[in-house]
């Protein structure tokens, strides 16, 4: 196994004041991949928006390539928490570093930039990757054929699955060295879904590692090396991709016989 | 009504109305990005003033004007970053960030205002303008001034416009106003976005101070009745195109010039409020608005 790329340890978190996952540890090397399989509202979503800064971690740490990327400490305490907590205390985390270490989050139905084109969305992906390495516009467009033929048009006469093309395409320029997948498929046609799915896999075929997050057991199987099953807000448990069984034996995992 | 009053009174609507936009867009530059409303705009007006008069009055320092102007833009736009730093900055991420802001640049504002009144005093001053010549078109009489507040105030839309659309920078401003979360993601750095949009509408405010000074007298007071105009103009036109408020400020102030002309002085704002009031009855985002807030 090489070495650890992302080292999140003892990581818990939430909305104030709801915690919603709790002592999370994941260690992902540099030349895997994993998905997250739970079912909805359990928190997954919420773990991935902590990972990029979105949200302040309560507690634990995120290394990325060795870098820590929380101040560390504990968030500040209850007392604290009841004035303004960004004039009181600082934030842990902040998106702009993690983005810029190269942990890229593709979000969950992202809406991106309605009123911006796709080549306006695609050259500020650019900007943000200021100068660090990441695919070139014309290697996206080849890769999203659609996000090609789709240049001129407002993000917002897009439909869901080329916006989630585009999504993925401004993270593949924005220089990602991880690049975190939350449902890309969730909600697409199933020829739409083919084609992101095939897409996905090219992507992983170049050697990038991806964090995906989907349903589907099958399309899972595909890219990743090793699955987590995440439920309750916790990691309950962590299999290899050849000891994962197929669907309907994992949903009787999560949930028991009668799910 | 003979042609050559009519011709002034749209002249003199014209001029109100670029004074105007110039206004509004620093306004609502701040109002889509931030998510905020700047009170103390207005006071920006004012500080942007004071500043070139230091600069420019032969009672001052007494540089020329092109000078001057620029030294006041660039003082303009530092002002607008480090106020941003003190006043929105520690509440941007509440979710209450609107009602506090409006207190605190408020609170800035008076601040502002008061400060102006302590350095350099009470007396009303006047910046020279910055041309002197007069023409006269088929009868219609126009000083040299007045065409290059025009002139210039369209030339600045313009390229604001223009760095909005084609920068980097620019783009990536209307990429954070429309969604601020997808640009963190991508690594866009959001408060330095967040300061420099504040510093443009500050220098924007600073320019149509330097213009408003030109051609009414200063006091430390005298952005407060623009800064209400331009609120009026941002939403009564509506903040869905970058342009929106422009074509705004140009109808309010051709509607001004007229009511002021046929109601007289005092019922103008009353014509002006009470057609906000009707276009707002209709129209609840404004004359060329759309539901959203977006640049």
């Amino acid at each position: 196994m090489s070495e650890v790329m992302l080292d999140v340890r003892d990581l818990s978190g939430g909305y104030e004041p709801v915690q919603i996952f709790q002592h999370v540890d994941l260690q992902v090397s540099a030349a895997e991949s994993i998905g997250i399989f739970g079912p909805n509202g359990h928190g997954k979503t919420t773990l991935l928006r902590t990972l990029s800064g979105l949200i302040d971690p309560w507690q634990g740490d995120i290394f990325f390539d060795g870098e820590r990327m929380n101040r560390e400490g504990r968030r500040g305490s209850r007392k604290w928490r009841n004035f303004n907590y960004d004039a009181v205390t600082r934030r842990r985390m902040d998106p702009k570093k993690v983005a810029r270490a190269g942990l890229i989050h593709v979000q969950q139905g992202n809406l991106l930039f309605p009123e911006l084109t796709v080549t306006e969305t695609l050259s500020i992906a650019v900007s943000a990757a200021s100068g660090r390495r990441g695919w070139s516009v014309a290697e996206v467009q080849q890769l999203f054929p659609r996000v090609a033929e789709r240049r001129d048009h407002k993000i917002r006469f897009l439909s869901g699955g080329e916006r989630q093309m585009v999504s993925i395409a401004a993270g593949l320029i924005a220089a990602p060295r991880m690049l975190i997948l939350d449902e890309p498929t969730l909600g697409l046609s199933p020829k739409i879904r083919q084609e992101l799915c095939g897409a996905i896999l090219e992507i992983r075929k170049t050697g990038l590692p991806i964090i995906l997050i989907d349903q589907d057991v099958a399309f899972l199987e595909q890219i990743i090396d090793t699955l987590y099953l995440f439920d309750h807000g916790r990691i309950s448990g962590r299999m290899s991709r050849d000891e994962m069984p197929d669907h309907e034996t994992l949903m009787v995992m999560l949930f028991g016989e009668r799910h | 009504m003979d042609p050559i009053t009519l011709i002034s009174i749209i002249k003199g609507g014209l001029i109100l109305g670029a004074l105007y936009a110039l206004m509004a867009t620093g306004l609502s530059l701040v109002w889509t990005t931030l998510g905020i409303f700047n009170f103390a705009h207005g006071a920006f007006i004012a500080l942007g003033a004071y500043v070139a008069w230091q600069f420019s009055s032969a009672d001052a320092l007494g540089w020329p004007m092109l000078p001057a102007v620029l030294l006041t833009c660039a003082v303009m736009f530092l002002v607008g970053v480090i106020l941003h730093f003190l006043l929105v900055k520690p509440f941007e991420r509440r979710s209450d960030v609107v009602l506090i802001a409006v207190i605190t640049t408020l609170a800035g504002s008076t601040i502002l205002e008061n400060g102006l009144l302590l350095i350099w005093g009470p007396r009303s001053k006047q910046i020279e303008p910055l041309t002197r010549g007069e023409v006269d078109l088929a009868g219609l009489h126009l000083t040299t001034a007045e065409i290059l507040l025009l002139v210039l105030v369209l030339a600045i839309l313009l390229g604001i416009g223009m760095f909005l659309r084609y920068s980097r920078p620019g783009r990536s401003m209307r990429a954070v106003s429309q969604n601020r979360e997808a640009a963190q993601l991508l690594g866009l750095d959001v408060p330095k976005l967040y300061a420099i949009a504040f510093g443009l509408s500050a220098l924007t405010a600073g320019l149509a101070g330097i213009f408003l000074g030109t051609i009414r007298f200063m006091h430390p007071a005298m952005g407060s009745e623009p800064l209400m105009k331009a609120l009026v103009v941002v939403i009564f036109g509506g903040v869905a195109r970058f342009s929106s408020p422009i074509y705004a400020a140009f109808i309010i102030g051709l509607l001004e010039a007229f009511s002021t002309y046929i109601f007289g002085v005092y019922w103008a704002p009353a014509v002006l409020f009470v057609t906000m009031i009707v276009v707002l009855l209709v129209k609840p985002e404004g004359l060329f608005g759309k539901y959203q807030r977006t640049l």
